[in-house]
């Protein structure tokens, strides 16, 4: 294969099976779809932005740069650990401690010629509306919820005339995993579907100071019991061995004085981390059904999904594909406050208990109020003080029935907002 | 600083999947061999995903140069590569991901191989086949694994389209992995259980015999044996049977209650329904019983049938009830107590176990064989899960395309557009028009642009020989949903798109770790994903 032209740009074929789907419409394709060099030359432009760069999102950016997708950005703000290696592919043994996002970056770059990848070893909270709003489409590979539902929120908030990025999200946990397309206020969001999510179930906090019975209860008395007692107000930091070792041995003793067998060092990293099983084969499933739609979206070859892929893969394999619809009173894309029912006689501290133990208002610090008044305020310090006697004052001094109550979070960029009733 | 209990660097790396399958299915993956036909891109992807997770070995076969287009589709291949043989390419490449695995690759055809050294497929524990390979050769390559007992799972990835083929003659699973193994034995409880019943729980109706807080911590499963024992006395000696019964009954225990927040009673209540079941053998369970590997041993059987038969024997002598799986969930309790009860399930649980393995070593000692050969700890995993063992009987390609095809499964949703069928019969006709006699070089339909037309009529023609040849009636109507497939599988010239390829790669790989674990349940036999409307159907063919 002699070649007497160095090539500057990457040769005609490489792109060949891909420019026929770009350049050939398809039965499916959509009355609009012009296939020719116009979506080759859309897809090369557009600022695509992808969320996460752990093992949903190393498979993410491996797709999209393979997608034909050109300008790419990527936020993580994490390192990479020894335990990211049986799936995060684009990070090797010598890279542990670097930024995820950086090295990945770089590796894509790299292998894939032709593509630009800009990363940002950060929080996704340290950008801003401008920062969002230069990209056509989110991609999101994340584990937390509460980075789920920040960006969601803040995508449905850049709604506009000119302005509306789909966001395209993925998670997984073991064999299992989903895929969804948000159109923000279009379609349902990631708020809607609060809960779907199933809260961790909490164990009283009696069982864990004296009828221990499983070996969980003894690790979680050692993390939320005895790590305060003995080690002060030290912070548990899951990925220090020591702090790990120190409270499988206090677990160790516990479940030896109660004859509870089976506390293991893998458990008490499992309990006190909350580890989520995870493995390449379900990464890529669930990543590859994301940049899928991303590519249909993008170029409107296909229709793509509305809006939500669940797959299940430990019983043989199982797809369910639907419509998840949009809620009316959904706190970020509704219209409408919802509807809560709250005991007249009890308190308003009860009630902000109550409220954790739903998934969808579990928050780090909310702050109370009515249209007329400040229920409770976390900062700053002054109001604080100021609110802090409502706390234990009954909710029938505090409100009547029909009020509009609003609760608001420092990691939330939105109000959550409910109608009251009284039981 | 070495810490008892501490995980060890390998742990370490593989914590996250050592939580789904354990230290016996990494061991079962870290002596796996794996082959690769073709590295396509949904081949490789196939191997990033075992790789990663520690495969032992792979071979790559394969006796392609690497090209431009490659390039686009393939993230294991790269500008270097171009010119160079793809299966040593490739294998490189995949190497770097996990230095634990060991790579070999064969430059040459599947087809040289098979006539030169067909023995050499002996080596693999499971075989991939991806790519346009055309029948003639899938079905040599069935008729030598399928008998082997090696796995062979043929993937077609074209355009938005895949499906994986699971070519497999028996798999036998026994830790599949369900949500719960709980046996509380409510309506056949045991010496011991119902001992610790009379002593704990026959006074719980008596307020001058049980403090408040003994009364709101008695194990609910106590609760129930107590309240059981008091319904059965009314009842002929019978549990409650039906739906209305079972309501009866909880108004029965709710009734019992002292405070409105006793928990351990709610719990009760909450466990009537689940738990209130006749014992009986679950289908899949029976099905291992009554299969003739089970019934008739012989001197090869393998170890999963000794300890069926082992186990279907302890059930005959036991009323029909299989070896108790021992756990218990957690419920409202003093420590102590809840101890007691689960030492109760397990002692019991170890005696059955007990009395299986001296029939295990006894089926050893009549087949003439080492009866310590099979170790407790493998008998009593399968004591564990015995309702919950699975059997898959597969069946070969030769059946599905020539001895006994299943026109049934394809006729039956051929009337639905929106089927996956479709595809499924969009993706035989890729197959026969790659297979065409001549079509020697194998070039795939709408290749190019001014062949599209001309293939797609041809491609119809296919189907239309397979339905007629399957004896299954058809019509343009009926033939609209396959008349599309068809069209997307010609619009993508047999090139992959790399989203498809990967998606391929992750479900192909969690099968095949599924397989080779012998640990979940893996699809029988044939997934297609339509990339369009994601979506997945599993047909049996």
């Amino acid at each position: 294969m002699a070649t007497t032209t160095v090539l500057t740009t990457e040769s005609p074929d490489r792109w060949k099976y891909l420019n026929n789907i770009l350049t050939r419409k398809g039965p499916y394709s959509d009355e609009t779809f012009e296939p020719g060099d116009e979506p080759k030359a859309f897809l090369a432009d557009l600022k695509i932005l992808v969320i996460g760069a752990g093992g949903l999102g190393c498979e993410i950016l491996k797709n999209l740069a393979l997608s034909g997708f050109k300008d790419i950005h990527v936020i993580d703000m994490d390192t990479i650990d020894i335990s990211n290696l049986n799936r995060q592919f684009l990070f090797r043994e010598a890279d542990v401690g670097k930024s995820k996002a950086e090295v990945a970056a770089a590796f894509v770059m790299k292998r894939v010629r032709g593509v630009k990848i800009t990363p940002f070893n950060c929080a996704i909270q340290d950008k801003d509306d401008d920062y969002y709003k230069q990209f056509k489409i989110v991609v999101c590979g994340l584990d937390s919820v509460e980075a789920r539902r920040w960006i969601n929120a803040t995508l449905v908030n850049l709604v506009g005339e000119e302005t509306l990025i789909p966001l395209i999200d993925g998670g997984t946990e073991g064999f299992k995993g989903q895929a969804r397309v948000i159109l923000p206020t279009i379609s349902c969001c990631y708020e809607c579907t609060l809960d779907m999510l199933t809260p961790r179930a909490a164990v009283p906090l009696c069982t864990l100071a004296s009828i221990p019975r499983q070996p969980a209860h003894c690790i979680e008395w050692a993390s939320v019991i005895q790590w305060p007692k003995e080690r002060g107000d030290l912070k548990i930091d899951m990925d220090d061995p020591e702090h790990v070792t120190w409270l499988y041995t206090k677990a160790l003793g516990r479940a030896k004085e109660f004859n509870i067998p089976g506390v293991t060092y893998a458990m008490t990293q499992g309990v006190i981390k909350n580890i989520i099983p995870a493995i390449a084969s379900t990464n890529a499933i669930v990543a590859a059904s994301c940049c899928n739609e991303a590519l249909k979206i993008a170029t409107t070859a296909s229709p793509y999904l509305d809006n939500y892929m669940m797959y299940t893969g430990d019983d043989s394999v199982y797809t369910f594909t639907f419509q998840h619809e949009k809620k009316e009173d959904c706190p970020v894309c509704g219209n409408l406050p919802q509807a809560l029912t709250v005991d007249p006689e009890s308190t308003l501290e009860k009630l902000m208990e109550k409220l954790q133990e739903r998934p969808e208002t579990t928050l780090k610090k909310p702050s109370l109020r009515t249209s007329s008044k400040s229920l409770y305020l976390q900062a700053p310090k002054q109001l604080e003080e100021q609110t802090r006697p409502n706390l234990e004052k009954q909710l029938k001094e505090l409100m009547e029935e029909g009020d509009e109550l609003s609760i608001s979070d420092p990691g939330m960029p939105f109000n959550l907002r409910f109608i009251i009733s009284f039981s | 600083m070495s810490i008892p209990g501490a995980p060890t660097a390998k742990e370490k790396k593989y914590d996250r999947q050592l939580r789904l399958w354990g230290a016996g299915g990494q061991e079962a993956l870290e002596t796996a061999h794996i082959l690769l036909i073709n590295a396509t891109a949904a081949g490789s992807e196939t191997l990033k995903n075992l790789v990663l997770p520690g495969i032992g070995r792979f071979t790559i076969i394969d006796d392609a140069a690497v090209t431009d287009e490659d390039l686009g589709t393939n993230f294991f291949l790269d500008d270097d590569s171009i010119g160079l043989p793809r299966a040593q390419k490739a294998c490189e490449l995949l190497c770097e991901l996990n230095p634990e695995v060991q790579g070999n690759f064969i430059n040459d055809t599947i087809q040289n191989v098979l006539k030169s050294n067909p023995e050499k497929l002996k080596d693999f524990t499971t075989v991939i086949a991806t790519g346009d390979i055309p029948t003639a050769t899938l079905l040599s390559l069935d008729s030598i694994l399928y008998p082997l007992g090696i796995p062979l799972f043929i993937v077609k990835c074209v355009g938005f389209t895949m499906s994986c083929r699971l070519v497999i003659s028996e798999h036998p699973m026994v830790e599949t992995h369900p949500a719960s193994t709980v046996d509380l034995r409510l309506f056949n409880p045991f010496p011991e259980l119902s001992a610790l019943v009379d002593e704990k729980a026959s006074s719980m109706d008596d307020k001058s015999k049980m403090t408040d807080h003994q009364h709101g911590h008695l194990p609910y499963v106590l609760v129930l044996l107590q309240t059981l024992n008091e319904w059965k006395s009314t009842h002929d000696g019978q549990p409650p049977s039906n739906y209305s019964q079972k309501n009866e009954f909880k108004s029965l225990l709710r009734s019992k209650m002292w405070n409105a927040d006793e928990e351990n009673f709610e719990e009760a209540i909450a466990a009537v329904l689940p738990h209130f079941n006749a014992p009986s053998i679950p289908s899949e369970t029976r099905a291992i019983f009554q299969d003739e590997k089970c019934t008739s041993l012989t001197k090869e059987s393998t170890s999963f049938w000794i300890i069926a038969r082992a186990i279907k024997e302890f059930s005959e002598k036991n009323g029909g009830l299989l070896p108790l799986p021992g756990a218990l969930p957690d419920m409202k309790a003093e420590s102590k107590d809840y101890i007691t009860l689960q030492n109760i399930y397990k002692s019991k649980a170890r005696a059955d176990l007990a009395i299986v393995v001296n029939i295990v070593r006894s089926l050893l000692a009549e087949l003439g064989r080492d009866s310590e050969e099979i170790a407790e700890s493998e008998v009593e995993t399968f004591c564990k899960h015995a309702g919950y063992a699975k059997l898959i009987r597969g069946r070969s390609l030769s059946e599905e395309y020539e001895k006994s095809p299943r026109a049934q499964a394809i006729s039956s949703d051929l009337s639905d557009s929106t089927a996956l069928i479709h595809y499924y019969l969009g993706l035989r006709a890729y197959e026969a028009f790659i297979s065409d006699d001549n079509n020697t070089q194998h070039i795939a339909p709408g290749a190019e642009d001014s062949t599209v037309d001309a293939d797609t009529e041809k491609l119809n023609k296919h189907v239309t020989e397979l339905l007629d040849k399957l004896s299954i009636t058809h019509s343009p109507e009926l033939l609209e949903g396959t008349e599309k497939a068809i069209g997307e599988i010609v619009r993508a010239g047999g090139g992959e798109l790399h989203n498809i390829a990967s998606l391929a790669g992750g479900i192909v790989a969690q099968e095949i770790i599924k397989v080779i674990t012998k640990q979940y349940i893996p699809m029988n036999n044939t997934v297609i994903f339509d990339g369009i409307s994601s979506r997945t159907h599993v047909y049996q063919l």
